[in-house]
């Protein structure tokens, strides 16, 4: 009987919370009409949750600044996350629930996986403009993602980035790329090495790692073989990157380190200890410490005292290029729609992103060709502009 | 014991279902699944199609792990061999879409027969950790492939049915729970042949069932074949359903969630397969409508997503512990209770 008492309860709040969902859209769609929606799938769990956490803070942040002068056009901003564990299917379900439960005009994705599964939906919607955590090279084709644009380089980019300062440092200089065998780490390799060949640079070595390995002494051997004058990890956040340049200085290594933007966070790059003293790598915006004028910086962290990632930058930034897109939508009396929000996005000129990147942006495709190098002072326990910004 | 279901044939006593107030309530589900498209959300019905492509898959790896007590850890792989053959015959040679379904699961099924030829040598933990290999050497073949289209996958049109795309989740629906429900049906008359009576008894006792005169290498391998074919099946519907495939997309993680599906829902039980596959998709989902219908849920969402995932462990754990039968237990005495019910004190 107990059993039985226990079984109908929790029927019941099953129920409950499923009608609840049911009733939920009918109430939302009422009073959503003046009311621009950003939706997120957010990885606030899982293997990503590190950025995750970080990106819904600089979303929830920026929409609390807009919010508090008034919102857009009189509009307020209202943001809707839900956690996705970094899966691709929690990812969807998470877009097809916050889209039939609210009108959503931006949002947010946390993969490559997620934005490619989502493609098809997004066209079909027609009223959505979506950007993400991915840099992934593929996204940048306006023509097969019209309606979803990266928040700073591709990783090919932010390949070439790194190349044209070596290019300019040392001509000549002799470049190794050590990648991960993921879709995320083989994904600039190819290209990059054209562009290597294209600014008079060589490329002696390729070493692809299996996905999350450890011990890399033989590959640290092939490595010090090859002597390079720079080496380019990319499609890591952390390991097995200490290794490498821990075991490649012992072995008498001169190469210079370098790093993409998913390992190039303050506090990742700090974790690496001794071994990440001088790490180099490419970043788009300023760090949370930057003495640089920057009025948005100044804002952020009068809202929050503490060190913010630079996976709270991206996620500010994304909020800010999606309100700053319907903002002009709304300026020139179009409805929110995904293409009218991309050719506003597409019309910003020498944007002013309030110095969270360095210059004016200007987005003529999927993608913010621009970034800087940052070297790790890890005496000051900060990352210190190692070059200008530049474009590509 | 059940009052009035006198049986007076063989026939009878092995009927799938054997009472009215069965085929009532089946018909009742059977009417709630043709309505509930109508009146769904997308989110819903969204949903509903993943539980359906989980509840083959589990009920797949039901026949191989909970009837003939073969340990699988590769059911993900088969389910990337599925789904790999249905992006590729869909992009290269556009052939129909139920053909393509039917050669994803022959693939699969051909890759789980090599797969499952150490189950004649090895038992338990150790024929999963071969299994395991099956993973790493799928994944190692989608990502270096040029037909598999390397590390990027493949992206599919949708499936068409008499020139409409099958690209919406309501339209997707009616492809993929049909199917879902024949392979359910299949499963459950397997064991009520001399196939599946085969496999019950190699798991009770393989030495025993080649005793009894059961060949343990044909029927074995035709576990693993059957059981990668549902697997292969699934992940074609898997391939329609998300249409973008890519060697990431069918992770190890992928298999111990069908193992644990079929555990928490209760091995070698049809419904144990299904109620297994519900719950794991499921009640994170329905964790997640809890917390967001706390007072400030959406806006603590980052404190409480952790929670949720501990909640969710704890629910496994518990049910592990207070039922290792699994929910198909709870379900069968539940439904004990209720055989009586009011008569018994």
């Amino acid at each position: 009987m107990a059993q039985h008492r226990i079984s109908t309860k929790r029927r019941s709040l099953m129920l409950g919370a499923a009608a609840a969902a049911l009733v939920q859209p009918l109430s939302v769609l009422a009073q959503g009409a003046e009311e621009i929606v950003i939706g997120g799938s957010i990885p606030m769990t899982g293997v990503f949750a590190f950025a995750g956490v970080g990106i819904n803070a600089g979303i929830q942040d920026y929409v609390k600044i807009v919010n508090d002068a008034g919102g857009i056009k009189g509009r307020k901003v209202r943001y809707v996350p839900e956690d996705t564990g970094y899966k691709v299917d929690v990812s969807v379900a998470a877009f097809k629930k916050i889209t039939s439960q609210n009108k959503v005009n931006v949002y947010y994705g946390d993969s490559t996986g997620f934005a490619k599964t989502i493609n098809p939906e997004l066209e079909r919607n027609g009223n959505i403009l979506m950007a993400g955590a991915s840099f992934a090279s593929e996204l940048n084709d306006p023509k097969k993602y019209p309606h979803q644009f990266l928040v700073g380089p591709d990783y090919t980019e932010m390949f070439g980035i790194l190349l044209k300062h070596i290019a300019k440092e040392k001509p000549g200089a002799k470049v190794a790329f050590v990648y991960s065998d993921s879709e995320f780490g083989r994904d600039p390799i190819e290209k990059s090495e054209a562009a290597a060949k294209a600014l008079g640079l060589s490329v002696p070595v390729k070493i692809m790692t299996p996905a999350g390995s450890v011990d890399v002494s033989t590959e640290v051997i092939k490595l010090r073989r090859a002597a390079p004058d720079y080496t380019i990890f990319h499609g890591y956040i952390l390991a097995p990157i200490p290794e490498f340049i821990t075991q490649g200085k012992q072995q008498g290594m001169k190469s210079k380190w370098m790093g993409t933007f998913w390992t190039m966070d303050s506090s990742t790059v700090m974790k690496m200890g001794e071994a990440g003293d001088g790490f180099m790598g490419v970043m788009p915006y300023r760090y949370y410490y930057d003495t640089e004028k920057a009025p948005m910086l100044e804002k952020i962290r009068a809202l929050r005292p503490e060190y913010q990632s630079t996976a709270y930058m991206q996620g500010f930034l994304a909020a800010m290029l999606f309100l700053e897109s319907a903002k002009r939508c709304l300026d020139g009396n179009k409805p929110l729609t995904g293409a009218n929000l991309k050719a506003a996005l597409n019309s910003l000129k020498d944007f002013d992103t309030g110095g969270l990147i360095g210059v004016p942006i200007t987005i003529s495709g999927n993608s913010i060709p621009v970034g800087r190098v940052y070297r790790a002072d890890m005496k000051a326990q900060k990352m210190v502009a190692a070059s200008d910004w530049i474009k590509l | 014991m059940r009052i009035g279901t006198l049986k007076e044939s063989y026939v009878a006593d092995a009927a799938l279902f054997d009472s009215r107030t069965q085929h009532a309530w089946l018909a009742i589900a059977a009417t709630l699944l043709l309505l509930f498209p109508f009146v769904a959300s997308d989110y819903w019905l969204y949903m509903a199609c993943l539980v359906a492509i989980n509840v083959a898959s589990a009920t797949g790896l039901n026949i191989l792990t909970g009837y003939t007590g073969l340990v699988s850890l590769g059911q993900a792989a088969f389910m990337g061999l599925g789904a790999y053959t249905v992006a590729i015959l869909q992009t290269r040679y556009g052939t129909p879409f139920l053909l393509n379904l039917l050669a994803g699961g022959v693939v699969a099924m051909l890759g789980g027969i090599v797969v499952g030829i150490p189950s004649l040598r090895v038992k338990g933990l150790y024929l999963a950790i071969a299994t395991i290999a099956a993973s790493f050497i799928a994944h190692f073949l989608f990502a270096n492939f040029q037909i598999t289209g390397g590390t990027a996958g493949l992206s599919l049109p949708p499936a068409r049915l008499l020139g409409m795309d099958l690209d919406t989740s309501f339209r997707l629906y009616w492809l993929i729970v049909p199917v879902a429900v024949l392979m359910l049906l299949g499963a459950a008359n397997l064991f009520r042949t001399r196939i599946g009576r085969a496999f019950i008894a190699i798991r009770d006792r393989d030495i025993s069932a080649e005793v009894l005169g059961i060949p343990l290498l044909r029927y074995k391998l035709l576990s693993f074949g059957l059981s990668s074919f549902y697997a292969g099946l699934a992940g074609g519907l898997w391939a329609y359903f998300f249409r973008v495939v890519t060697p990431e997309s069918f992770p190890l993680s992928m298999s111990i969630f069908f193992l644990a599906a079929i555990i928490v829902g209760g091995m070698g039980s049809i419904l144990g397969g299904i109620l297994g596959a519900v719950f794991m998709t499921m009640v994170p989902e329905l964790l997640k409508l809890v917390v967001d219908l706390l007072p400030g849920g959406a806006a603590l969402a980052v404190f409480l997503s952790p929670v949720r995932l501990v909640v969710f462990g704890a629910l496994i754990i518990g049910f592990l512990v207070f039922e290792p039968l699994g929910l198909a237990e709870i379900w069968r005495r539940v439904r004990r209770f209720f055989h009586l019910w009011p008569f018994r004190n």
